[in-house]
């Protein structure tokens, strides 16, 4: 199951994707034509700052079991069972307001997207564009690799084991150098040049 | 295997779903009192806001399921028996269970003046909706100020009708609100038309000539078209107690809510699951607790033990003003620091109420967006890594909170 991996050391904070995915999920489909439209199409992923101004960008992780779909009163939030993907059905929303309660990352939103009403809004994963077989609309758009649209567990496989390799390279660069760390940033940076390398 | 579930709404439908998404091929008899297909039982207020259909609130097609889920429906079970492994319902027929889930839920609490007569009515199930809504032309009373009362006087408010709520408490939602966020809440229902009469009680109901009058013991009279009680629930346990299982004031069941007795397993309303706010055993009647206990249960019966981590008493509260979520104690108790912010330019309130570093209960008004991670905080117990006064602040993001230590 392929799903919007975020990278968030990577991010650089240019907002992109959050232009991407709101003109993906206009009606016109068309950067120049979304803005004059009368219900204005609303991003789906937050660029959230932190305290020392690290970015994050932040979007619905589909969870499984999701806590959302859950605690929905009226069952408008659904599982897709192809690719595994929550979704919402704006017709169905009763506007209660529990998802947003529920959820764990704090991505559900209420706007009026359809049909005059409000509903929940949150990241469908694309799944128009999916079908057309192309990549979500913000991982197209992610210039420097902080969304990634893949399968989950090889994303963690490759992590792991560039950490194992980095981890590996840093003892045998130790015990070569045979001088402790001063510090763990050390260590860190000390890593960070043998992945340049 | 034959998993057995009493009862189909929140936990019983999640159960179900969930036997079905892991093991396809085990037989499950479902047994419903009710004969109308699952409904959503909190949608009933927005039902009566007529903000949905009666169609739309059906949450579950019983023709979708296939053919190893067996229903009963319309069907009370009248004797459990425990060493035998069997259950009778009312029409006689024996039913031989291997995995049993109670999920009976629970009823409305009906004071004595309750009486359909009196056109006083409990708002549980979708009958009691209609009634109301045959009723109500004009004035409505709502008894109780926690949050059905309140939800169904909006609900009503937004059908244009005069809504007056009596409230035994100073402010409403005292069980789960201190004053100072009950009080924005107040304040802002009363702008929306609702009526409150608070520090007030229900002293007699009586039935006049086309209409109800509720008399007041400050000497008040309250006229109106039909009186909505809202009083609290109480867990259905009569089948569990008959039959001998453990009760408390609901099934007692342990971390893997599985009940005294073996392979039964209790899910929802009626089982009386940890508090993680409160650390005691505790009923919380949420529809979403009923539906990740119903998960829970689930997994358990199919041999998959995974423990309950335990609930917390949550609600949220949206109308067209304002937007309330609300989860865990507020109270102020001995070792529990409050910390609170409000902003009135953005008509926000932040309120986090933190012990030993650990979250025990919030009240965010007006500001969703991030309540959930904070509900979610208190839910899992995790120590806070970030200043509480910098939460009600609004200062720090997801990524500071969500840190590890």
């Amino acid at each position: 199951m392929k799903v919007v991996v975020v990278k968030p050391e990577r991010c650089v904070g240019c907002l992109q994707c959050r232009f991407a995915c709101a003109v993906a999920h206009s009606m016109s489909e068309s950067p120049h034509a979304a803005s004059y439209e009368t219900v204005l199409s609303k991003p789906r992923i937050h660029i959230g700052l932190s305290k020392n101004k690290d970015l994050f960008p932040n979007k619905c992780r589909h969870c499984d079991p999701a806590p959302c779909e859950m605690s929905c009163l009226t069952k408008a939030i659904f599982r897709e069972s192809t690719t595994g993907t929550v979704l919402i059905n704006p017709d169905r929303c009763i506007n209660c307001g529990m998802c947003a309660m529920a959820c764990p990352f704090g991505v559900v939103r209420y706007h009026v997207y359809v049909n005059n009403k409000t509903a929940a809004h949150k990241c469908d994963q694309c799944i128009s564009r999916q079908q057309k077989g192309k990549v979500p609309a913000c991982v197209d758009v992610c210039k420097v690799g902080a969304l990634l649209f893949e399968d989950y567990n090889k994303v963690m496989d490759r992590d792991t084991d560039e950490i194992s390799s980095l981890v590996y390279l840093g003892i045998r660069a130790k015990e070569q150098e045979k001088g402790a760390y001063q510090s763990l940033t050390e260590y860190k940076r000390s890593l960070e040049e043998l992945r340049r390398k | 295997m034959n998993a057995v579930i009493i009862g189909l709404s929140a936990a019983g439908l999640s159960c179900l779903g969930t036997l079905m998404r892991f093991s396809p091929q085990v037989n499950v008899t479902a047994i419903s009192e009710e004969k109308s297909l699952p409904y959503c039982r909190c949608a009933l207020t927005h039902y009566l806001g007529r903000i949905v259909r009666e169609d739309q609130m059906v949450i579950a097609d019983i023709s979708s399921y296939p053919a190893n889920v067996k229903f009963i429906l319309g069907e009370k079970v009248e004797t459990l028996n425990l060493s035998k492994k069997t259950l009778m319902v009312s029409s006689g027929k024996e039913v031989i269970y291997d995995r049993l889930l109670i999920a009976t839920g629970s009823n409305a609490l009906k004071p004595e003046y309750c009486d359909e007569e009196k056109r006083t009515f409990t708002l549980r199930y979708m009958g009691d909706a209609k009634n109301i809504e045959q009723y109500a032309r004009d004035k409505v009373t709502v008894l109780g100020g926690g949050f059905i009362g309140i939800k169904a006087a909006y609900g009503l408010i937004e059908r244009n009708l005069k809504v007056e709520m009596v409230v035994s408490s100073s402010y409403p939602l005292s069980m789960v609100l201190d004053e100072r966020t009950a009080r924005f809440v107040e304040n802002d229902l009363c702008e929306s038309g609702i009526l409150f009469h608070t520090a007030d009680d229900v002293a007699e109901v009586n039935m006049r000539k086309d209409g109800v009058a509720v008399s007041l013991k400050s000497g008040l009279e309250l006229f109106s078209d039909v009186v909505i009680v809202g009083k609290g629930v109480k867990p259905r346990v009569d089948v569990a107690r008959r039959s001998g299982l453990k009760i408390d004031l609901g099934i007692m069941v342990n971390e893997f809510l599985e009940t005294s007795a073996e392979d039964v397993y209790a899910a929802g309303d009626c089982c009386e699951t940890m508090d993680v706010a409160r650390k005691m055993p505790w009923i919380n009647a949420l529809w979403p607790v009923a539906v990740e206990q119903g998960y829970f249960a689930a997994l358990n019966m199919l041999g998959l033990v995974t423990s309950y981590p335990g609930s917390i008493g949550m609600n949220s509260l949206k109308t067209r003003s304002f937007h309330l979520i609300s989860g865990g104690v507020l109270k102020e108790e001995d070792g529990v620091t409050t910390f609170e912010k409000h902003f009135p330019h953005r008509k926000q309130f932040r309120k986090l109420a933190v012990k030993d570093n650990v979250p025990v209960g919030m009240a965010f008004y007006n500001c969703p967006d991030d309540a959930g991670l904070y509900i979610n905080l208190i839910k899992k117990g995790t120590p806070l890594n970030v200043d509480p006064e910098r939460i009600v602040n609004d200062e720090v993001g997801i990524a500071d909170v969500l840190r590890p230590l």
